[in-house]
């Protein structure tokens, strides 16, 4: 049978004293938390621990003795510590002995049946990181997680301390001198009222938010990713200044990164501003603007006239080239001519839009995906003509060439029967089908160009929203806290063999063993919607085969609580 | 404490470490075989003569220098996130299993494994392509389910010992786990 | 050992003959080509002229067309004398069979006019796209599509036989297809309307004229096919005299030899019949139907 004695670091220099903690009975280990000094009153060492005990709602007790010999052995002292024992009954009693200059303690117990040999096993643990720490994937039965329950349970009992004045004097690790600072608790005391303003504004704002989400200006919210961005700020901010405390550590790790990654955004987007603004690139940007939109529709003439003409030596139709060119060339001059009349205008706009960019950078980056949106609308208006035009031909294609073998889809049985037809249906379906096959080259590559223009912007913009979720997701807070203090996070402990002595009991050093950064980031990432590709690449190439509008990227929120 | 030579599967030497601190407390430490000279050697001249072929046709210079920053970089990856130099297994009866990987470059990776979700240490045998692989894994258990292993986690994975240094880390093993099981009866 | 006993074709019973005794009734129940079609010379030859008149329809398509792109032929004439033509014809349908066949299949002569009015008017309409439908597509390629259309529209065509490769829907889909690919090679978009109407009219209403005159009047029939057989080779000969000579020597080996040849070859039949053939359920079961 072995006894495990958790013992703090920082008590080992202290004085004689009695030993307090908790024992753990179905683990046989005693978690000693502090040494409490002569001179005491047992009745009061025995209120104060009843005490602790209704607060916590952990049974503490007297473990032991402990006796620090400095110069030379004090027999009184062996017996008055001895007859402890019948004052606090507790069983196993401990009875650990340092004498000056000799590192192996002896650790003695008493009041348990003789038959067996007691093993004592004596592990030394910092206090203070243990306290501060949490501990991840704890289970029921778990020796070491309670062990750490309990040290993180008692934080009342670190309060005193032993030159405090009181009935009771104890060692633990504030006795290496109380930490505490005065500008923590400043901003403790302000922020409560700076939070209950703050909860005021968003309150207000939520209101006139709801009134403008109603049924027509909510498909233009929806379309607009600036304003997704921005309704995702409003609920950070919200859970950020919620006037209660965070009741356990996941909640206060959210808020904290929360609070952090907002701030980082905002400086980022504040840097931005002042680059903007300061060398006056905003006035380059406008007067660049117009320029590039000029080639892009310059090039898309481009593009159209190399169709219209015989593009990689592919038959095209003349006739329906001519009109789909055409027709897309008119509007692309609409396109031109609606934005040399906003040119005079675009410096104004872009300079209004640029403060935005204080909100943060998240909130920036969205307005430029809008913007590319807004620019490349063209391109958008053209796939759908292609797209639409192209499905409708395989689909009369398909259904042409079932009647061309005398053949009818059964929408009863959903398979293809065989049907006969009219002379005069064959006829018609059999001219269809042939001007239709022949016009089919033309429009194939229509389809082809636009679609492919089409995916291009949205990759762009995919990237681009792909950043912003970077930038909402990251736990900057826990990543830093892991980097700094790593004792807070811990996925486990590991021990150390110190110096060992046979006959004496066995040394360890319990340190702890810090989080993964690959698991930190899975365990704290922030709630925000993940892009995931809608189809996948065979449904993705069926889509684009038939002719379907593909909608590639679907935002999807993650459902944390 | 013991020095003893074994050999792992592929005929490397290896030297195990055994330290009896108490009755219930044991450490095997197993020291992998080094990274050999040559092969790096080898593996530094094939980039090198790469990276001289594409000068001499692109007669560019960011060529060799990229080669010599990329070698570097990657001769320092390899041995702090790849190559392991020494395996340590500390048994403590009462607590748990605590299984340390040390690197070339010295960082030590640690993982405790307390003693109530473990359920036995075996040996259990693989086979992967002809040949026929012993290795040595702990089973987990789940503490509501005892009938059910819930993982396994297997040991010594870097220096791969054969099946004779296996049996000495089993049977002390064995030992160690068997006097928990004692414990939990009388109790 | 009794072998004087019978044997008997059983399993269940134990005889006493060894494992491989072949008895004298062995294979007493085969027959052989109990189900031969005797052929008559004549009636084989008089049942060919169906074959006969469509190789020469599209032999006739083909010279109309080609005389269409040399310019030889205006389409206004091939319109009239098509028009002419139907008109005719199609007195003659409900003539043969004294209005028997319209009375049972229901169709008003309104219907008809409105069918009529349907191809003309979309034939009409989509002619000058049909024009430009095959512009920059190879000629070698279109003789080559219209080449494979023809032959599949014969081999398809319902000739009456009972079999599983014969379509009727898909050998006029493909003869108009042809149609459509050779039209819009001619110069003008009449040219590509005439000749769409030209193989309506050969392709789909002769072939049910013939199988009327030739269900009511054989004779008129076989008259008929000769007629127009000479005609096709006559318009064939006008262009290239070794096609016509081809096309003469095939007309004669479908019509005389192919008979010929099939009756001589039913000598050579070894159907063989028994026992174990696959049953076949003879009497109507939809009786078994509620």
């Amino acid at each position: 049978m072995t006894v495990k004695i958790f013992f703090p670091t920082c008590c080992s220099p202290s004085e004689n004293g009695l030993l307090i903690g908790r024992w753990l009975e179905e683990h046989r280990s005693a978690v000693v938390l502090a040494i409490v000094h002569f001179p005491f009153i047992p009745g009061n060492v025995k209120r104060y621990l009843a005490g602790l005990e209704r607060e916590t709602g952990l049974r503490l007790a007297v473990l032991g003795t402990w006796s620090n010999i400095k110069a030379q052995k004090d027999e009184q002292m062996e017996s008055f510590l001895g007859d402890l024992k019948s004052i606090f009954i507790h069983r196993p009693w401990l009875r650990i002995t340092r004498e000056a200059s000799i590192i192996f303690w002896d650790c003695r117990i008493e009041g348990v049946d003789e038959e067996a040999e007691e093993e004592v096993v004596l592990v030394y643990y910092d206090q203070r990181k243990v306290m501060l720490s949490e501990l991840h994937d704890a289970t029921e039965h778990s020796e070491i997680a309670t062990v750490f329950d309990t040290v993180a349970r008692n934080r009342t009992l670190f309060a005193l301390d032993r030159y405090d004045e009181g009935p009771i004097k104890l060692t633990h690790w504030q006795s290496d001198g109380v930490e505490a600072s005065i500008i923590v608790e400043l901003c403790k005391q302000a922020s409560v009222p700076l939070c209950a303003l703050l909860s005021f504004i968003l309150s207000l704002i939520f209101s006139v938010t709801r009134a403008l989400g109603r049924k027509p200006l909510s498909f233009l919210w929806n379309k607009l990713s600036t304003c997704e961005q921005l309704g995702k700020r409003l609920d950070s901010l919200q859970l950020i200044c919620g006037t209660k405390a965070a009741k356990d550590h996941t909640l206060f790790m959210r808020k904290a990164s929360t609070l952090v990654s907002l701030l980082l955004d905002v400086i980022l987007g504040i840097v931005l501003m002042s680059w903007l603004y300061r060398g006056d690139h905003i006035g380059q940007l406008a007067n660049a603007l117009m320029p590039v939109a000029d080639r892009v529709a310059v090039e898309l003439q481009g593009l159209l006239q190399w169709l219209m003409g015989a593009p990689a030596g592919l038959k095209m139709n003349k006739a329906l080239d001519e009109v789909l060119g055409r027709f897309f060339m008119y509007h692309i001059h609409l396109w031109i001519s609606y934005i040399r009349l906003m040119s005079p205008f675009i410096e104004v706009i872009l300079w209004y839009i640029g403060l935005s960019a204080c909100l943060g950078l998240s909130v920036a980056l969205s307005v430029l995906s809008d913007i590319i949106a807004l620019l490349t609308f063209h391109i958008y208006c053209f796939y759908v003509y292609g797209a639409r035009l192209y499905c409708l031909k395989i689909h009369g294609l398909a259904s042409l060439w079932r009647l061309f073998r005398g053949k009818k889809w059964n929408v009863l049985r959903q398979r293809v029967d065989s049907c006969s037809y009219d002379l005069d249906q064959l006829f018609l379906g059999t001219l269809l089908f042939t001007i239709l096959l022949f016009l089919l080259p033309t429009t194939a590559l229509y389809y082809l160009v636009f679609t492919l223009l089409r995916l291009l912007v949205v990759l762009v913009q995919g990237v681009i929203q792909m950043t912003i979720n970077l930038l909402n997701s990251l736990p900057l807070y826990a990543l830093v806290l892991r980097l700094c203090r790593s004792y807070r996070l811990a996925a486990g402990v590991k021990f150390r063999m110190l110096q060992q002595e046979h006959g004496k009991c066995l040394r360890l050093l319990m340190q702890i063993n810090p989080l993964t950064y690959g698991k930190v980031l899975q365990q704290y990432r922030l709630p925000s919607s993940n892009l995931y590709p809608k189809d996948s690449w065979g449904a993705l190439c069926k889509k684009l085969f038939i002719g379907e509008l593909i909608y590639p990227w679907r935002q999807e929120r993650d459902k944390q609580d | 404490m013991e020095d003893r030579t074994f050999s792992d599967i592929e005929g490397g030497k290896i030297i195990v470490q055994e330290r009896l601190f108490s009755k219930t407390c044991k450490e095997f430490n197993i020291i992998c075989p080094k990274m050999s000279v040559r092969s790096v050697v080898t593996a530094t001249f094939t980039a090198w003569v790469a990276a001289y072929a594409m000068y001499a046709y692109t007669e560019n210079n960011m060529v060799l220098s990229a080669t010599t920053v990329s070698t570097i970089i990657g001769l320092l990856f390899y041995l702090h996130f790849v190559k392991i130099d020494q395996e340590s297994l500390l048994l403590i009866g009462s607590l748990g299993i605590q299984m340390t990987l040390t690197y070339t470059s010295g960082k030590e990776s640690t993982e405790f494994i307390e003693m109530h979700k473990i359920k036995d240490v075996v040996i259990n045998e693989a086979i992967f392509m002809q040949k026929a692989i012993y290795y040595l894994c702990i089973l987990l258990e789940d503490p509501s389910e005892p009938k059910r292993i819930s993982s396994i986690v297997p040991l010594f994975q870097s220096a791969k010992p054969n099946l004779n240094c296996l049996v000495q880390v089993y049977n002390s093993c064995q030992e160690i786990l068997s006097e928990r099981k004692s414990f939990n009866l009388v109790d | 050992m009794n072998i004087r006993s019978v044997w008997r074709k059983v399993l269940y019973e134990r005889q006493p003959f060894p494992d491989n005794y072949v008895d004298d009734r062995f294979l007493e129940e085969l027959r052989k080509n109990i189900y031969v079609r005797r052929y008559e010379y004549w009636s084989v030859v008089f049942e060919s002229a169906v074959v006969i008149q469509q190789l020469c329809s599209v032999c006739v398509f083909c010279v109309i067309w080609w005389y269409m792109d040399q310019g030889l032929l205006s389409p206004q004439k091939l319109c009239e004398v098509g028009l002419g033509f139907s008109l005719i014809g199609y007195l003659l349908f409900d003539l043969v069979d004294h209005g028997v066949g319209r009375k049972d299949s229901g169709r008003t002569r309104w219907d008809d006019l409105k069918s009529s009015l349907v191809f003309v008017a979309f034939t009409y309409g989509f002619s000058p796209v049909l024009k430009t439908l095959t512009e920059s597509i190879s000629t070698d390629t279109i003789y080559a599509m219209s080449v494979l259309m023809l032959l599949g529209h014969l081999v398809f065509f319902d000739y009456g036989a009972n079999a599983a490769v014969v379509s009727s829907t898909l050998s006029i889909n493909m003869a108009i297809f042809a149609s459509v690919c050779l039209a819009s090679r001619l110069p003008r978009s009449l040219h590509a309307f005439a000749m769409v109407t030209f193989a309506i009219q050969i392709f789909a209403l002769w072939p049910s004229l013939q199988r009327k005159l030739r269900a009511h009047t054989p004779r008129i029939y076989i008259c008929v096919t000769f007629l127009f057989g000479i005609f096709a080779m006559g318009g064939l000969l006008s262009i290239s005299s070794v096609g016509a000579l081809l096309f003469f020597v095939l007309l004669l080996s479908v019509t005389f030899l192919c008979p010929y040849c099939l009756i001589r070859l039913q000598l050579f039949k070894d159907n063989i019949h028994g026992p174990w053939d696959e049953a076949e359920i003879k009497e109507d079961l939809s009786r078994f139907l509620d």
